[in-house]
């Protein structure tokens, strides 16, 4: 062991040390991978791991709680209340209010207690006290739904960081025009009182369509809802790994290739094969413990970063949460030790395994063996058209609990049918430029091209790596930019109303429907100019263990001018016909998918105290909600739910009228209620805006693999000019000047991203058509028209192969001041 | 009476090491006239190879002067002295020095592809039938023998018709018969291309063709022979 170590110092730490430069830059591209992942998994929990009610940090943890689509009738407390079991039943409104210049805060409606009851009394946080800066007896104005009010602060408690306004709740029912019914009945069983008999009891008593569950159900709910979005980011943040086991392949080749002589003599000196094998890895794993070390850290400070953005999406696509302190923890250390490290291991594996079969007192040049590498790229060529067939052919599975893991097991057949393929892409490209560059750029030309098929094995590795990172990117661009252009497509169709309204309280954030004042949808009917209103009703509920969106309109005014688009076989006019005055609904695209549910088909839904039996007449394209959309006719949803206030409206104006014109009069008409009135274009831009902010986080990550490919590239470039040191020095023998072999390197770099851009663009393009059809419709059912974003993709192109060529700088120096004279005489 | 090709004048090199100067050459002079070979020799480290570099403008002597037609290299810039190799010297190697990417017309070529020169592929081709090549043209330089390689590095170092040839121990790595198909290139390049020939070397039998030949012995010319 002693003398492996021994070995170990003299023959790797000596020339990493030596090597500094190349050291750190192999160990940042493996911190960088590293920092992704940890980033990610931080941030992503950090995002949704406030499910949790901020009231439990108050008044403790429930036992169990009521709740029912459509709010809970608060009759039922008293009913609760006679049972004869010790337990004590709590009401409580939750909404969101906004407070002006500081967003929307979390109001609850609870039963309070009598010091707390005012006619105007709240209690808030210490948190939200300290962010509005107020004390008590201070006042707050809150926008509740479409009407502003003041509350005076009668006390200030401490909730740690919650953020939250307590109102008495008949207070929160008077100020949110919600009489009878709450959102939820909260159970905290008394002293000795037997758990399940409690439950057994309250079961019995509630009717059909109520729920009782463990408080947890609903961040369990919630955590459901976005396992696919957080598992995809997670697997997207594993790219910069693989990207970074490039590199780590790379450097241990060439640390291989250039010990060679020295591992020949170990071995003739009686080294087993076995030390051989375990110094390479050895340097392999340091490479790996170093960068995850490094990675951890750098991953909790790119996790606050990343918490924003995912929690963006997480309240535009899913529910609201308020992003929960970043917290590392040993599991996380763990995650990153394990990720970085296995990575080094296995991506050091075959070269590794090669350096322990170098046959005694062999020190074998480098051009027979970059010869051997030559001979096989056709055999390599073969095996990457077999990869892809199995790619093809594994896309086709079916995903596994949810989740497409085909999809991700044909994203990693069809990058590794890409790296077998990169030294045929050297080869062709390289015959392909070789005339071109030698007669644009003479000797330099010459050179440089002939240099990288020479060093074939060594090339492959670089465009290979880089061509994956410029995949992901290409594949997720292309995805996003179909997906993007599929929505603006969508909306045109969609939003065919001229104005639409709704209460100025709600966040922005998924499943909130504040309610619009009985009285606005008359108001604004009667405007002149307005041809036709569609009253809309919105509200979140259950259904099969996840949430989604009940929602309810005027189907016959859907149908006469709305334009939804339905799946192909589909009647769109006998399906909205078919609503009005039936247990009929329409359901999303990812409705459908997620619950397996076709057209004709009979779901059942509670609603309010009873389960309805409702009928799907038909499935349309929507891509507002993953959580998915439930439509009925608004008369079906009064008969079920009659309390249930309107949300939205839909304003259809007379032929000529001003649109301007009519919402001033509107706004003058609501005057005193706070409403927002958005144009048709506003919405659109706003829904556009909403869409590219859901993806800011996506671009993050593949902005990190294209950094670390970048990394890798120089780290390549300026490997492949220590290695040719003695060719360099030779140049300058036959008159070479240093500005010559500084472009010929600069041209090996821009040829090298040029390959990588031409293997990246295909293997893109096969990624893209697995994300577009496999992986987003498997985890989202979301139904994507392909459409590359050409202009785009060109400009990252281009981008990426420009940062190649600049990563090409420091080699090109390098290569023009080697010493001539030391270099040829080094042998 | 016309200027030599070649002159060292009283040059010395001294290297720096680890703070300590170390003398590689002492007080040098001779001449190498064109079309004329000399033969430098001498046991290793006496600084054969050193002062290769001086006379090939590769690298400068400590003091005195090196001097091509009369004109001396430590007064040229370094852009000066890549032209000056560029066009007027030539380079041939022990180990032959042959980029293994490129093919044997390409080796040949290179010199004048860096000198930017037409007809550089007809040039070479000219080159490589001298050295009785031409049918190796597309190989690459690991399909060659030794000798192969040493002529096709002959025909690279004399592809741009160089004043000066520069060869360091050219026959230290072949067999015999190779080593003297070598010397006859060697010798035919200064009887047919008038070029100045400084040959490094440990072999007698290289050392015969030569003119003159020079011992050198720590650093310093101990013997002169002249044919």
């Amino acid at each position: 062991m002693k003398r492996v170590l021994q070995l170990f110092r003299t023959l790797i730490l000596r020339p990493l040390r030596r090597d500094l430069l190349r050291t750190s830059l192999t160990v940042l591209a493996v911190a960088l991978g590293v920092a992704v992942v940890i980033a990610t998994s931080l941030a992503g929990d950090a995002a949704t791991g406030s499910f949790l009610s901020s009231l439990e940090t108050l008044v403790g943890r429930t036992d169990l709680e009521i709740v029912a689509n459509g709010g809970v009738d608060e009759a039922w407390i008293g009913r609760l209340a006679a049972l004869p079991v010790n337990a004590r039943f709590a009401p409580v409104i939750e909404t969101q209010a906004g407070i002006e210049r500081a967003g929307s805060v979390t109001v609850y409606g609870i039963d309070a207690v009598a010091r707390w009851r005012d006619s105007d009394g709240a209690v808030i946080s210490t948190a939200l006290a300290r962010r509005l800066g107020v004390a008590k007896g201070a006042t707050v104005a809150l926008t509740l739904n479409d009407a502003a009010r003041e509350f005076r602060v009668v006390d200030i408690v401490d909730a740690k960081d919650a953020e939250f306004v307590l109102l008495d709740i008949a207070l929160a029912q008077q100020a949110l025009n919600e009489y009878g019914r709450v959102d939820r009945i909260e159970v905290f069983a008394g002293a000795r009182q037997d758990f399940a008999a409690l439950e057994r009891a309250i079961r019995a008593t509630l009717p059909a369509g109520y729920e009782l569950r463990k408080p947890g159900a609903r961040s369990d709910e919630n955590q459901r809802m976005v396992r696919a979005f957080r598992w995809n980011l997670l697997v997207l943040s594993y790219v910069s790994l693989v990207v970074g086991a490039f590199l780590i392949y790379n450097t241990i080749s060439v640390s291989v290739v250039r010990r060679r002589p020295e591992i020949g003599v170990l071995r003739a000196l009686g080294a087993g094969r076995r030390w051989i094998l375990w110094l390479f890895l050895g340097e392999a794993l340091l490479f790996g413990i170093a960068g995850s070390a490094v990675g951890v850290l750098l991953g909790r400070v790119l996790a606050v970063g990343a918490v924003g953005l995912i929690g963006q999406t997480v309240n535009a696509l899913y529910v609201s949460s308020r992003p929960a302190p970043v917290a590392l923890d040993g599991a996380d250390v763990a995650l990153a030790i394990v990720s970085g490290v296995s990575v080094a291991f296995f991506a050091a594996l075959a070269p590794a395994l090669e350096a322990m079969r170098v046959a005694p007192t062999e020190a074998m040049g480098r051009g027979a063996r970059e010869h051997q590498a030559r001979l096989h790229w056709r055999r390599d060529l073969a095996w990457a058209a077999v990869i892809t067939l199995m790619a093809a052919a594994v896309s086709r599975i079916q995903p596994i609990d949810g989740k497409p893991v085909a999809g991700y097991v044909a994203t990693l057949l069809a990058i590794a049918a890409a790296a077998l393929a990169a030294p045929a892409v050297v080869i062709g490209v390289s015959r392909a430029l070789g005339p071109a560059s030698r007669a644009l750029a003479g000797a330099e030309g010459l050179l440089a091209g002939r240099g990288l098929s020479a060093a074939l094995g060594r090339t492959a590795v670089v465009v290979g790596a880089l061509a994956t990172a410029i995949a992901m990117m290409a594949s997720v661009g292309i995805m996003v930019g179909s997906f993007r252009e599929t929505v603006v497509v969508w909306l045109d169709t969609q939003l065919r109303a001229d104005l639409y309204v709704r209460p100025a309280s709600r966040g922005g954030g998924a499943g909130q429907f504040p309610a619009l004042s009985p009285e606005v949808p008359g108001l604004i009917a009667g405007t002149p100019g307005v041809e036709a209103v569609d009253i809309f009703h919105g509200l979140e509920v259950r259904y099969g263990g996840v949430r989604a969106t009940l929602g309810a309109g005027d189907a016959d005014i859907v149908r006469r001018y709305g334009r939804l688009r339905f799946l192909p076989g589909e009647d769109r006019d006998a399906a909205l016909q078919s609503l009005i005055g039936q247990d009929r609904i329409i359901v999303s695209e990812p409705f459908a998918y997620k619950h397996n549910v076709h057209p004709g088909e009979t779901l059942t839904l509670p609603l309010g105290d009873r389960n309805v039996a409702l009928t799907v007449a038909g499935i349309y394209y929507d891509y507002s909600s993953e959580r998915g959309l439930i439509i009925l006719d608004r008369g079906t949803l009064l008969k079920y739910l009659p309390q249930q206030p309107v949300t939205n409206l839909a304003i259809y104006l007379s032929p000529g009228a001003d649109a301007i014109a009519v919402r001033h009069a509107i706004e003058e008409r609501a005057a005193g209620r706070h409403i927002l009135i958005a144009p048709n274009q506003a919405l659109r831009e706003n829904a556009v805006i909403v869409f590219d902010r859901t993806f800011a986080i996506t671009y993050a990550l593949e902005g990190v693999a294209i950094t670390v490919a970048m990394l890798g590239a120089a780290n390549s470039l300026l490997a492949m000019v220590l290695d040719r040191r003695r060719e360099l020095g030779l140049l300058r023998y036959l008159g070479a000047a240093p500005a010559q072999l500084r472009r010929m390197i600069l041209l090996e770099a821009g040829m090298v991203g040029f390959m990588a851009n031409v293997l990246g663009l295909a293997l893109g393009f096969a990624l893209s058509l697995l994300l577009v059809y496999v992986i987003n419709k498997q985890s989202f059912g979301w139904t994507i028209q392909f459409h590359p974003p050409a202009g785009l993709l060109a400009g990252a192109l281009t981008l990426v192969w420009a940062t190649t060529i600049l990563a090409g700088f420091y080699p090109a120096r390098v290569a023009s001041r080697i010493n001539p004279i030391e270099v040829i005489h080094e042998e | 009476m016309s200027l030599p090709r070649l002159e060292l004048r009283r040059a010395s090199k001294t290297y720096q090491s680890n703070g300590q100067s170390l003398r590689a050459l002492y007080d040098v002079s001779f001449t190498v006239e064109a079309g004329s070979v000399t033969a430098l020799v001498g046991r290793s480290g006496c600084g054969k190879t050193t002062l290769l570099n001086l006379a090939g403008a590769m690298d400068f002597p400590t003091s005195g002067d090196v001097l091509i037609d009369g004109e001396s290299t430590s007064a040229l810039s370094e852009s000066a002295l890549t032209a000056l190799r560029r066009n007027r010297i030539g380079f041939v190697f022990q180990f032959f020095q042959l980029l293994p990417a490129l093919t044997v017309l390409e080796n040949v070529e290179l010199p004048l592809l860096l000198a930017g020169a037409p007809d550089s592929q007809k040039a070479a081709r000219d080159r490589l039938q001298w050295v009785g090549l031409e049918d190796k043209a597309s190989a690459l330089p690991y399909q060659l023998s030794g000798g192969q390689a040493q002529r096709t590095a002959i025909a690279r170092a004399l592809a741009h018709s160089p004043d000066i040839l520069i060869a360091d121990e050219p026959t230290g790595n072949l067999d015999n018969a190779s080593g003297e198909q070598v010397l006859n290139l060697i010798r035919e390049s200064a009887e047919k291309w008038g070029a100045a020939v400084l040959m490094a070397t440990h072999s007698s039998e290289a050392a015969a063709i030569a003119q003159t030949q020079i011992r050198l012995r720590d650093g310093r010319i101990e013997e002169t022979i002249r044919a």
